[in-house]
Parts: structure tokens; C-alpha cells; sequence
């Protein structure tokens, strides 16, 4: 725009001028002196200009910081309006049959993630996930993909951010202290609606902690994604299979809610090797409407999550809330194991999930009627399918590798739920790294119903 | 022209007269940079292409005004979110705009990490030596003596030296365009807006990692008029942070980045993941009849470099193989350094409840330290085979029902071959519980060392040597499963 022809002349409508006069100086003919009088519009003192002596030099234009302030007026007609961009949808490719695969539960949710069309990962390596990154490395540029090893985690989770604001799907791996760096960008990804798939494999803490198996980062994922009033689905994993299947629905969900979705792994599940079979279609994703994806389409569009006016930030977050509520009503799951007559209800996710149930095993044959209740998203927490069983519940024990964060979100659950009170709520608890035994859960089934009894 | 929105629309929904100004200070070199942008971009015929990332400080709403995609970051993490842009379209020109503070203290770590990588993306440094939004703080770049919101005397050297950035990035090996600009006189304003559009031009041809490092005026945190801001930029600015190009593409450089093409073809993708896994032929006639029931706990223990993980490995690709469930869980970290190793394995008919053994069926133990650790702990009726060669003939393991010494590291010697001592292990379960037919775990042998397949007969030779040694097994009591 400061192109123009020799014999143009600038011109400027003193309103959008804000009297700064650095183009006062650089006109050789002494056409731009300061101005003297305040515009009304504005309370700001313009320029003044005089063009008799103009040469057309352009240097007023070059000097003056504002887009509409002095400029040629190049008489182009405005641009037309972009023609709104459609939703270019992805496709299901079939994928051949076969046998079981032997698979790494970190290695079983990268190739979930490779079958859902997932070409870009960014991460940091962190001990117990990065099995599962090393995949992605080998595999990646073989298939035009691209792995990246971020300077750190805040790098990483910003490179989704800019990846899914394009709008094609991109994830990391990640565990405990990891995953705390990532959260300031996962507050970003929510507020500016970006998808993208997060696979965390919790591991003990506080601090450094150690690399043994915890459910430490439940608190976080379910309540504390960062700042603001933010949410996430949180699909919560129990076998290698589940590590795939999860990661394939991540993304459809990611791109469904235009959200980031949290997968909660433990340190066991990402190291355990078992079962595996691959579902029967990969996924070419297709290009959201939404994208930045810098091509003619997409010019439009804006990924932010600033909002500068109060009014327009809380419209933004009812709107969030509107899409929470979306998700609790929709994305709801749990799986339930001899829950159908059980008084004794255990709740557990993840590998101690899979203790419990080996402890149910052992209460049966003891003439118990234990069931297992196992979330498997942690977020929405399930209640919906809780609720009926809660009937002919006489306990509740929770298991679990923490110092109760899953049972504070079932506790969160059955109040806004309204459910459950009077039923006592007992739990099986480890730390540090330590995984609740089977033989410590059958003892804490016992406890629990010996309590019933003396009540 | 047609690079700015005509009718600023994000600008407080384009009140007032904010449809057609920028939220700027009066003077703010702010604006001469977005034009330069806006006009680069025009001259190069890429506004479609364009993607304007915003960052935290005064420029957060560059949204506002360029009519290109734009994306706004988090504070200093703007050429990471520009990254993500770029790798995922390579055909977008991604332009990262970063003030001071944005890019030269919280941004360090991706700035730099972006210079490295050198991806064909292009940076656009406004440094005026202050934070502007958050009203006029110490930046990294603000000078010695220079007096701030948070240096109320003046920067001294207790907060250490101004930054150099251009210098800095342009010494990061790799293909990089890094020139310092300057816009206090009109000479200096036609070099930054040609330094501004060869950086863009050069990603375009997506030959190297531009940086332009803009030395601009901020008036009001300066408490200066614009004017004398310029001159303030020109005497105090430029001796600390001299303007010119600090690197740039040489003869030899190299020819423009290649990028892949995404594939998402079903045989490809297989293929990369080790091709599809055929249906197996099966060995076994039904679970097998150990006396363990249906939910069999193995525990495999030595020292790193035993080969138990392996051991464990072949035995649960085995056991699914014969379409049984089956987990494997390693011990790692020290022990990979030479401490105890050991893993569970757990195989079921079903499905494995609790992966964990720790009350295992069949305990393998190939040093004295894991049999004193974990014989004691195996369930009632277990088999307990410990390598003989290394390890003592244990006292009494109280639940045990049959503790079975079998010669691992010896045999494996005469096969010629110390570290199939594992193999000659994963034989003895088999010889001394039955568990699998040795096909099957023959099987297991060849698609391991299918890429050495030399290696597979000394292999095989193990494996027999282990069944053969521990197939005579001792009577015992009855066992009962771990619950």
C-alpha cells in the first residue's frame, strides 16, 4: 500500500490520525507540519497537511504506524468476502484382518493414534511414556508425518496447539511432572477450542517421586486443567486394547468437541505388553472448517482464546459451559464386571481396576457378591450407570494408586448427582509407586462389610 | 491493498472509530512493523497462505488487523505454535510476531529451539527495550541506566546485561536469515521493510529460518514524544544493539526443504507397524492343564542382562498366540543397570484380571538375590526352577511344591552361546509344568529371530536342553491358585 503511482498523493482523514507526527519530519517539501487543533472525534491533535508541494515520495506513508492513517488511496475496490469454509470430512479406510498383536500398552496407544490419522507428534522424553514416542520416531517419517522432540513440554504443547489449530490431529505422550508443564498450554488448547490428544502416563510424585505406577494426576486432569473454567474428557484405560481403543476415540472426540481429550494411563499399563487386535478401519482426517490452515479457505478463521471484553469472555465460557454439558451428557462410560447382584461395589480404574477384579475373583468364591464399577472416562464421571447399581449396594470401596482422587470424584459425582447418601464409602488406597495388591483389596472388601455388619 | 481488514472488526466489535485504528499508542512502532508485514505479504502474492501468529504484549491483537489466518499463542511460546503451523501445512507462511519480553525471557527456550530446528518459518522481533502492556517493566532488552516500572533506578548489573538476540540466534548453526532493523528515519524504514519482505521471501521458497529483529519505539513507556523516542532509539538503542544483517545465506546453501506427503494408506501403514499379524495356527489343545488353573502367575527374576524380560516376553507372545489372554510387566529403571530385574507374566484362558504376579505360579530364577527375594513369596504348590550353575541349592522354600535346579548358564555354554541361558530357562517351564507344547514356543523362537534367523538353531537347541532337564519333575503337593 505504500506502492503507488509517481503522481498520487497521500491522504489521510484527520480522525484516524493520532497526532504522533513521526511523518512530519521526512517530508522533503515541508508539506506535514504538526497539528494545532484537538479533533473532536478523537481528542488528539492531527497533522496538518498541505499538498501543493507533493512529490508523491511515499516516505509520509512509510512513517505513519497507522494500517488507515496517511495512505495512497490506491482506488482497489475492497476485497470480497471470502466464501465461508465447509467442513472437508475424513474418511474410514479399511484395514485387512488378522491375528492378535503382542503389544506395549505405550506402543498399543501410538499405533491407535497412527490409526486414527494422527502424522504429527510433538513431545519431550519422560519416563514411563516415552516407549511410546520412540514408535511415533520410527514410524512417523516413513509415513510423511513428523515427530518433533520440543525443547520441553511447554514447547510441546504448544506445537499441538498450532498443529490442531490447523486443524489436523496431533497428540503427545507424556507422564506426571511432564504433564503439569503442559497444563498452562492445555488451558489455551480448551479456551481456544483445539483439539488434540494427550496420553498421560501417570507416574508417582510429589516432585520427582519416582517411576513406579500412580493414578497421581487424576486431581489434574478432572479439576485442574490449567487455568480457568476449564473441562476435558478423561478416558481412563485398563488393558493394552483399551490403550488403542481409547486413542482412536480421543480423536474423533477431540475433533467432535473441538477440545483437547486427556487419556489417563498408569505407569504399568504403559509398559504392560498383551492382546491386541486392530480395529477394522483407519481414519484419513478430513480439515475442519474452523482451521487456521494458511490456504485461501481458511483466511478467516482465528484461533484465540483472548476475549478482551468481560461481557464477550463470560458469552464464551456459557458457551463452554454449554459444551461440558454436551460431553456429560453424552460421553458418560464405564464398564461394569458382576455388578448385577453385587453389594459390594468396588470402584477402580486403570491397572488397580484390574486387581480389583482379580479380588472379585476371590470374594465370589468366598460367597461375596463383589462387582466391579470401572470408569473409564474419569471425566465425565460416570453416575448415570452408577446410579441403578447403587440400589442393592450395601458398600462402596474405592480402590485406587493415589491418596484418593478418584474417590473425590466419585464423592463429587454421587453429591451433584444426588445419589447414594447413606451408603458408606471405603477404599483401598497405595502410594509412591505401589499398586494395591489383590490379596489387600480382598482384605478391604472383608473390612468394609464387616463395618456393614457392626453398624 | 488489501492485506489489513478494511473495517477492524475484533477491535472491540469496531466501535467507535476502533473499525479503523489500531489499539496502538500514538507514535508505537507497532504499526509501521504490521505494515511492513501486510505489504511483504502483498509483494509476495501469500495472503492466502498467511498465518499471523499473535503473542502476549502489545501485539496480542495483530488479529485484529491482518486479514491473513491468524493463530495467538501463549506467552513466548509463539515459534512453537508457529511450528505446529508449519509442519502441519508446510504450504502456509507462518510469520511468529514476538515482542521483548514474549521472545527474549519467558520464549528462550522455543526461540532458540526454533533457530536450531531452522525450519523455513519467519520471526518478527520487536524490541523496544520495555514491557509495554504490562506497563512499562524491565524487559531483557532494556539498557543499562535505562529506568523502568521494576528498575525504579535504572538497570544495573545486578540485572544483568541487555540481550542480544540477533547475535545470539545468528550464531545457532543452520540455514538462517538474521538482520537487526530500525525504523527512527526513513532510510531505516525502507531497509527494515526490505529485511521484513526478503524474510518472508525466504520462507516462501522455504529456504531457511528468517529473524528480523525490529529496534522500535515505545513513547509512552518511554515518557517521551514519539519523535524523540525515535531519536532515544537511535542514540541509546543502536550502540548496544548495532543494526545489520548478522547472518545470511551463503553460496553453499543448501537447496529448499522437502516435505513428505502424509500417507494414509492401509498397506503402508501396516507395513510401518510390522505388517499384519496373520491368525496363528494353534499347538495347544485347550488351556493348558497345569495344576494352576485358568489364570496362570509367572515371575521371571535376575540380574539385568539375564534375559528374563525376554524370557517373559516370548512366553506371553506365546501363550496369545495360542489365543489365550496373556500381560507381561517389567521391573526397569536401575535394574536395567545391573540390579534385579524381573517380570510378571500372567496368562489366562479368558481374560488376565490382575497382571501382577506376586504370589507367582512358577517363579525362574536366575541368581541367588531373586530367589531369596521372591521364593518365599510364590504361591502354595509353585514350581521354582533356579539356574544351578550360579545359584546354591536353596535350604527349604517353604510353599514351594517343587524346587527344580536346572543348569541354565552351563548348558548355555556348551551350546556355545551364554545368553540363551534365558531359552534354556523358558525350556524348564515347560518340561516341568506342561504349560506349552515346545512348538509353540518354537514358533516364538523364530518370529523374535526372524531377522537372525542364524541365531535360531543354538535357539532351539536351548530350548530342548531346557524341557530335557527339567522334565523329570519331582512330586508335590497340591497347589492352589494365588487369591
Amino acid at each position: 500500500m505504500t506502492r503507488a503511482a509517481a503522481s498520487a498523493r497521500p491522504a489521510l482523514r484527520p480522525e484516524l490520525c493520532k497526532g504522533c507526527n513521526r511523518c512530519v519530519d521526512t517530508c522533503a517539501q515541508g508539506c506535514i507540519s504538526p497539528g494545532g487543533e484537538v479533533d473532536p472525534l478523537t481528542g488528539l491533535v492531527p497533522i496538518d497537511l498541505s499538498l501543493d508541494a507533493c512529490t508523491g515520495c511515499g516516505l509520509c506513508v512509510e512513517a505513519c504506524p497507522e494500517p488507515w492513517g496517511l495512505r495512497f488511496d490506491d482506488g482497489a475496490p475492497p476485497p470480497a468476502a471470502a466464501a465461508a469454509p465447509r467442513d472437508l470430512p475424513g474418511e474410514q479406510l479399511p484395514l485387512p484382518g488378522g491375528g492378535a498383536l503382542v503389544l506395549k500398552g505405550a506402543h498399543a496407544s501410538a499405533i491407535g493414534a497412527l490409526l486414527a490419522g494422527c502424522r504429527h507428534f510433538f513431545g519431550y522424553p519422560i519416563t514411563p511414556s516415552t516407549e511410546g514416542a520412540e514408535l511415533m520416531a520410527r514410524v512417523l517419517p516413513g509415513l510423511g508425518g513428523h515427530f518433533v522432540q520440543a525443547v520441553s513440554e511447554v514447547a510441546a504443547v504448544n506445537m499441538i496447539y498450532g498443529c490442531g489449530g490447523a486443524g489436523l490431529p496431533a497428540m503427545t505422550f507424556t507422564s506426571s511432572p511432564g504433564f503439569s508443564l503442559m497444563l498452562e498450554g492445555i488451558s489455551y488448547l480448551i479456551g481456544a477450542e483445539v483439539p488434540g490428544v494427550f496420553v498421560d502416563v501417570m507416574r508417582a510424585g510429589p516432585g520427582l517421586g519416582n517411576i513406579g505406577p500412580e493414578q497421581s494426576d487424576i486431581k489434574l486432569l478432572c479439576r485442574g486443567l490449567g487455568h480457568g473454567n476449564t473441562r476435558a474428557i478423561v478416558l481412563a484405560p485398563a488393558t493394552p486394547q483399551e490403550m488403542l481403543d481409547f486413542t482412536l476415540l480421543a480423536f474423533r472426540l477431540a475433533f467432535a468437541y473441538r477440545s483437547p481429550v486427556m487419556i489417563a494411563a498408569d505407569g504399568y499399563l504403559g509398559q504392560m505388553t498383551g492382546r491386541v487386535h486392530l480395529p477394522g478401519a483407519l481414519v484419513r482426517p478430513g480439515l475442519p472448517a474452523w482451521a487456521v490452515h494458511g490456504d485461501a479457505a481458511h483466511r478467516p478463521n482465528l484461533i484465540s482464546s483472548i476475549h478482551l471484553a468481560e461481557v464477550d469472555l463470560e458469552a464464551h465460557n456459557e458457551r463452554l459451559q454449554a459444551k461440558y454439558a454436551r460431553m456429560i451428557d453424552a460421553e458418560q462410560r464405564a464398564d461394569l464386571y458382576r455388578c448385577e447382584d453385587a453389594e459390594l461395589l468396588l470402584v477402580a480404574a486403570n491397572t488397580p481396576a484390574r486387581m480389583a477384579k482379580g479380588a472379585i475373583r476371590a470374594l465370589r468364591d468366598e460367597g461375596i457378591a463383589a462387582g466391579l464399577f470401572r470408569p473409564q472416562t474419569l471425566w465425565p464421571f460416570p453416575v448415570r450407570a452408577l446410579r441403578p447399581l447403587l440400589e442393592r449396594t450395601a458398600a462402596l470401596l474405592v480402590v485406587e494408586a493415589s491418596d484418593g482422587q478418584l474417590e473425590d470424584e466419585l464423592r463429587l459425582a454421587l453429591s451433584h448427582a444426588g445419589a447414594g447418601a447413606g451408603i458408606p464409602i471405603h477404599h483401598v488406597r497405595r502410594m509412591g509407586g505401589v499398586l494395591p495388591s489383590q490379596r489387600e483389596i480382598v482384605a478391604g472388601a472383608r473390612a468394609a462389610l464387616a463395618g456393614r455388619a457392626r453398624a | 491493498m488489501t492485506t489489513f481488514y478494511r473495517r477492524f472488526e475484533r477491535h472491540d466489535h469496531a466501535a467507535g472509530l476502533k473499525g479503523e485504528t489500531t489499539h496502538y499508542c500514538p507514535g508505537c512502532g507497532h504499526g509501521l512493523i504490521h505494515k511492513m508485514i501486510a505489504d511483504a505479504v502483498e509483494a509476495l502474492g501469500v495472503q492466502d497462505r498467511t498465518i499471523a501468529i499473535s503473542p502476549v504484549g502489545c501485539g496480542v491483537f495483530l488479529h485484529y488487523y491482518l486479514d491473513v489466518g491468524n493463530s495467538q499463542a501463549s506467552h513466548g511460546r509463539a515459534p512453537a505454535v508457529a511450528i505446529g503451523h508449519k509442519l502441519a501445512n508446510p504450504d502456509a507462511v507462518v510469520v511468529s510476531y514476538q515482542g521483548d519480553g514474549d521472545l527474549a525471557s519467558i520464549g528462550l527456550a522455543e526461540i532458540l529451539q526454533a533457530a536450531q530446528l531452522a525450519l523455513p518459518i519467519t520471526v518478527i522481533f520487536v524490541n523496544n527495550a520495555i514491557y509495554g502492556m504490562t506497563g512499562g517493566q524491565l524487559a531483557p532488552t532494556t539498557i543499562m541506566g535505562q529506568k523502568t516500572a521494576t528498575s525504579p533506578r535504572g538497570r544495573d548489573r545486578g540485572m544483568g546485561q541487555p540481550l542480544r538476540m540477533s547475535e545470539l540466534i545468528a550464531q545457532i548453526d543452520g540455514q538462517a536469515f538474521v538482520e537487526r532493523v530500525a525504523l527512527f528515519d526513513a532510510r531505516q524504514r525502507k531497509r527494515a521493510a526490505r529485511a521484513v519482505e526478503k524474510a518472508l521471501r525466504l520462507q516462501v521458497e522455504g529456504r531457511a529460518f528468517s529473524f528480523v529483529e525490529v529496534l522500535a519505539e515505545c513513547p509512552t513507556h518511554l515518557g517521551l514524544t514519539p519523535v524523540e523516542a525515535e531519536r532515544w532509539v537511535k542514540e541509546q538503542m543502536v550502540p548496544v544493539f548495532p543494526l545489520g544483517v548478522k547472518k545470511d545465506l551463503g553460496a553453499d546453501a543448501a537447496p529448499p526443504f522437502e516435505w513428505p506427503t502424509p500417507s494414509f494408506d492401509p498397506g503402508r501403514v501396516l507395513a510401518a507397524l510390522g505388517g499384519p499379524a496373520a491368525a496363528p495356527e494353534r499347538f495347544c489343545d485347550g488351556f493348558p492343564r497345569t495344576a494352576f488353573g485358568d489364570d496362570v502367575g509367572l515371575k521371571l527374576a535376575g540380574a539385568g542382562g539375564d534375559g528374563a524380560q525376554t524370557a517373559a516376553l516370548l512366553l506371553t507372545k506365546a501363550a496369545i498366540q495360542e489365543g489365550f489372554d496373556a500381560t507381561h510387566i517389567p521391573s526397569y529403571g536401575p535394574e536395567s543397570r545391573g540390579g534385579t530385574s524381573y517380570a510378571d507374566v500372567r496368562i489366562a484362558a479368558e481374560e488376565v484380571l490382575s497382571p501382577a504376579a506376586p504370589h507367582p505360579h512358577v517363579l525362574v530364577a536366575f541368581n541367588a538375590p531373586s530367589l531369596a527375594r521372591f521364593g518365599p513369596e510364590v504361591a502354595p504348590g509353585a514350581t521354582v526352577i533356579y539356574d544351578s550353575t550360579v545359584v546354591p541349592a536353596p535350604a527349604s522354600l517353604g510353599p514351594a511344591a517343587a524346587v527344580i535346579g536346572v543348569p541354565c548358564t552351563a548348558i548355555a555354554r556348551e551350546l556355545g552361546q551364554p545368553m540363551v541361558k534365558n531359552v534354556v530357562a523358558v525350556g524348564a517351564v515347560l518340561g516341568a509344568t506342561g504349560l506349552f507344547p515346545a512348538a509353540t514356543l518354537q514358533r516364538a523362537l523364530r518370529q523374535a529371530l526372524h531377522a537372525r534367523p542364524a541365531l535360531l538353531p543354538v535357539n532351539e537347541a536351548a530350548l530342548a536342553r531346557g524341557i530335557e532337564a527339567a522334565g523329570r519333575r519331582p512330586a508335590g503337593g497340591t497347589p492352589t491358585p494365588d487369591r
